[in-house]
């Protein structure tokens, strides 16, 4: 992977942590998704990869869809406000993945460049369900995280098709579950938005 | 016959009779599960029988691997299901609302049950660290509807935690498994089998971060504290069915990835490293439980606590890991499913006749309704060891077997931390079967007219007429089990 492919990558993951909008956010995590298929077209040297690659590409294209589909049908009032600013989440989601690509060691994939990408994706995923309120910004923090545990995948010195088949489908399921769970939130309190649930505490 | 063609079939019982409830007739749908319920318990059975009764031998390849552990959680997770499945019916009948409108929810609910027991019973049985990833990811897909399935509000609520914290738990889990893949020969995921993982090769350092990353992601499914946050909700608001099914079968099964992960990696970072993250885990979870077991709580989320309690036993005798410690282990997985899976079928016909009971301390169930009061007096007793509770010798074991590892003071800390979980236990069970009752719920006489009997309560007493025997003589094996093959099997994992 090049310079402009890992800088691509982080900077479409960042601006999930700081946008208010959900298309945009939806936007920023789809292309990011099909920048990691396009990597694994380019790394595909036997059709067991390119079977891999067109389920990361159907995936991506999948949530997209199911992402628009729910956007559509529950329209909040109001972007749903986070517990901290944009630029403090900024802020929260760089420390954190500066902290993680220091504290990590090499792990053997291909570059450095790539695990820092990695780790930058993981960190602004955890970072974006931590920090937000919003249910369909928390499912897409996971696929954020998912985005970049392809990525470390696809530059596994081997391959293993069905391995990267299986969490494609299972990715692809929880994200599913999850649309059921946001619309059914939705209509139950009127919003996305997961500071209404908060009644169950000891 | 062969073991692997038995654990195959054990696997494709409750997939198949999925597609079969989802695809036939929805007046076969209660039928077609009790069939299926049988036949894939009978299945898990035989199966996990098989594996104990030559504990000596495991099968162990790239995709299945059947040892001892396996064939315990697998004969556990099969009664656990089937019992799940049996009771479900009078779940179901008195369900009033739920996320599927009323003609397509029993058939959805039986479909997402024995898809969820699929990939339950896949865990312990994969040979390969990837494959339980999946199968654990996928037991979070298909659980998570069921704990919303009532489409209440607290349900959805429990849902939606228990949907994001594990799934973000499993994604680091996956970080921890990409770096193994990294390093181990064949460098993909599919070299990852448990026998692979000794031979990591990028050095001790990173194998440590890809353990922590690893234990760090389970222990959320696990609900081992201090990321155990979803574990009360979960329990509490699913289905009573499916409450069993989580607690007295996922938490183990996922506890059991974790140890397969620790015995894989403890030659690349050091026995006392890896085994001192269970430790950690187990301890926390421990004292994390016990404040709040002292707490006046509704009886699910009673039982919910009691689980991050249990597992803190399980992940201390893993982490000790000498043979008396994981005979400890074996009683205890064994014990704490039979008396949670009590607890929890024994309070559905009570929560259908009273919904308050969901959210309220339970008082004095006893002295209005004796036969439901000995049922849970019986699985809360069990669950807090009382004697002769086999979860009583099963914690001394573990205590023991701390000493005898050389953690005294975690063995110390255990027993101190297990006193207080027992007399907040103790103070529940005399409070729900024998406290005072005021106002409505008050004993019957004396001017007051009869209380209504309860559908499904001889359901529930009859699960407990067979607990009794099994758990005298689960007492009884655990003081025989250290010495046995079968903890033999256990000390020497997969390798």
């Amino acid at each position: 992977m090049n310079t402009l492919s890992a800088w691509l990558l982080v900077g479409l993951g960042l601006p999930v942590v700081t946008l208010r909008g959900r298309r945009m956010a939806l936007g920023a995590v789809t292309v990011q998704a099909l920048v990691v298929v396009a990597l694994a077209v380019h790394h595909a040297t036997g059709p067991q990869e390119v079977v891999a690659a067109a389920a990361l590409g159907v995936r991506a294209l999948a949530l997209a869809a199911v992402f628009l589909v729910l956007a559509a049908r529950t329209r909040d009032p109001r972007p749903v406000e986070a517990g901290a600013g944009p630029a403090r989440r900024g802020a929260l989601a760089v420390g954190l993945a500066l902290l993680l690509v220091w504290l990590v060691p090499s792990a053997g994939l291909a570059s450095r460049t790539v695990e820092g990408v990695v780790l930058s994706c993981v960190a602004f995923g955890l970072l974006v369900a931590a920090t937000t309120r919003s249910t369909v910004f928390q499912v897409l923090g996971i696929v954020l995280v998912e985005n970049g545990l392809a990525l470390a995948a696809l530059d596994l010195p081997g391959t293993s098709w069905l391995i990267e088949l299986g969490v494609a489908f299972d990715l692809t399921l929880i994200a599913l579950v999850a649309g059921v769970f946001h619309e059914r939130i939705f209509a139950e309190f009127g919003a996305g938005d997961t500071s209404a649930l908060a009644t169950l505490r000891d | 016959m062969d073991r692997t063609l038995l654990a195959e079939a054990t696997l494709m019982a409750p997939a198949l009779t999925a597609c079969l409830v989802a695809c036939l007739p929805r007046a076969w749908t209660t039928g077609l599960a009790r069939a299926g319920a049988v036949i894939t318990a009978a299945l898990a059975l035989v199966t996990g029988g098989a594996a104990l009764a030559d504990p000596a031998h495991p099968q162990v390849g790239p995709w299945i691997a059947l040892d001892a552990a396996a064939g315990l959680l697998l004969a556990v997770i099969g009664v656990v299901g089937l019992v799940a499945v049996l009771v479900s019916p009078a779940h179901l009948d008195a369900a009033t609302r739920s996320l599927v409108p009323e003609p397509r929810r029993r058939r959805v609910f039986y479909v997402l049950v024995f898809a969820f027991w699929a990939s339950l019973l896949g865990v312990p049985l994969a040979g390969n660290l990837a494959a339980a990833w999946l199968l654990i990811e996928a037991t979070t897909a298909t659980s998570a509807l069921l704990v919303g399935f009532s489409g209440r509000r607290r349900a959805l609520e429990a849902g939606w935690k228990y949907l994001i914290l594990t799934s973000l738990g499993l994604g680091v889990a996956l970080l921890g498994v990409s770096v193994l893949a990294a390093g181990v020969p064949g460098g993909d995921l599919e070299s990852l089998t448990w026998r692979a993982l000794p031979t990591y090769a990028a050095g001790p350092s990173t194998a440590l971060v890809a353990y922590l990353l690893l234990l760090a992601g389970l222990a959320a499914k696990a609900g081992w504290a201090p990321v155990h946050n979803w574990l009360p909700d979960a329990h509490s608001e699913a289905p009573a069915p499916v409450s069993a099914l989580l607690s007295a079968a996922l938490l183990p099964a996922v506890l059991l990835v974790a140890w397969r992960c620790e015995a894989g990696l403890a030659p690349v970072i050091g026995d006392g490293t890896a085994r001192g993250v269970l430790v950690g885990f187990g301890l926390a979870s421990l004292l994390v439980s016990a404040p709040f077991l002292a707490r006046p709580l509704a009886w699910k989320r009673l039982l919910a606590y009691s689980s991050l309690e249990h597992m803190g036993v399980i992940a201390l005798g893993v982490g000790f890991g000498t043979p008396l410690a994981l005979a400890g282990v074996a009683v205890h997985v064994v014990g704490h499913a039979l008396a949670k899976t009590l607890g929890f079928v024994a309070v559905t016909p009570l929560l259908a006749h009273r919904p308050s009971a969901a959210t309220d301390p339970l008082v004095g169930v006893g002295r209005t309704r004796p036969a439901l009061g000995v049922m849970l007096g019986l699985s809360l007793g069990t669950l807090a060891g009382l004697p002769p509770s086999p979860l009583f010798v099963s914690e001394l074991l573990v205590v023991a077997g701390g000493f005898t590892a050389g953690w005294a003071w975690a063995a110390v800390a255990a027993a101190l931390a297990l006193a207080l979980a027992f007399l907040g236990l103790v103070r529940a069970l005399l409070e729900s079967t024998a406290g005072d009752v005021a106002g409505p719920a008050a004993p019957a006489g004396a001017g007051r007219p009869a209380l209504p009997a309860l559908p499904g309560l001889r359901g529930a007493g009859l699960l407990a007429a067979a607990c009794v025997p099994c758990l005298l003589a689960l007492a009884v094996a655990a003081l025989w089990l250290p010495g046995s093959g079968i903890v033999a099997a256990l000390v020497r994992g997969v390798r």
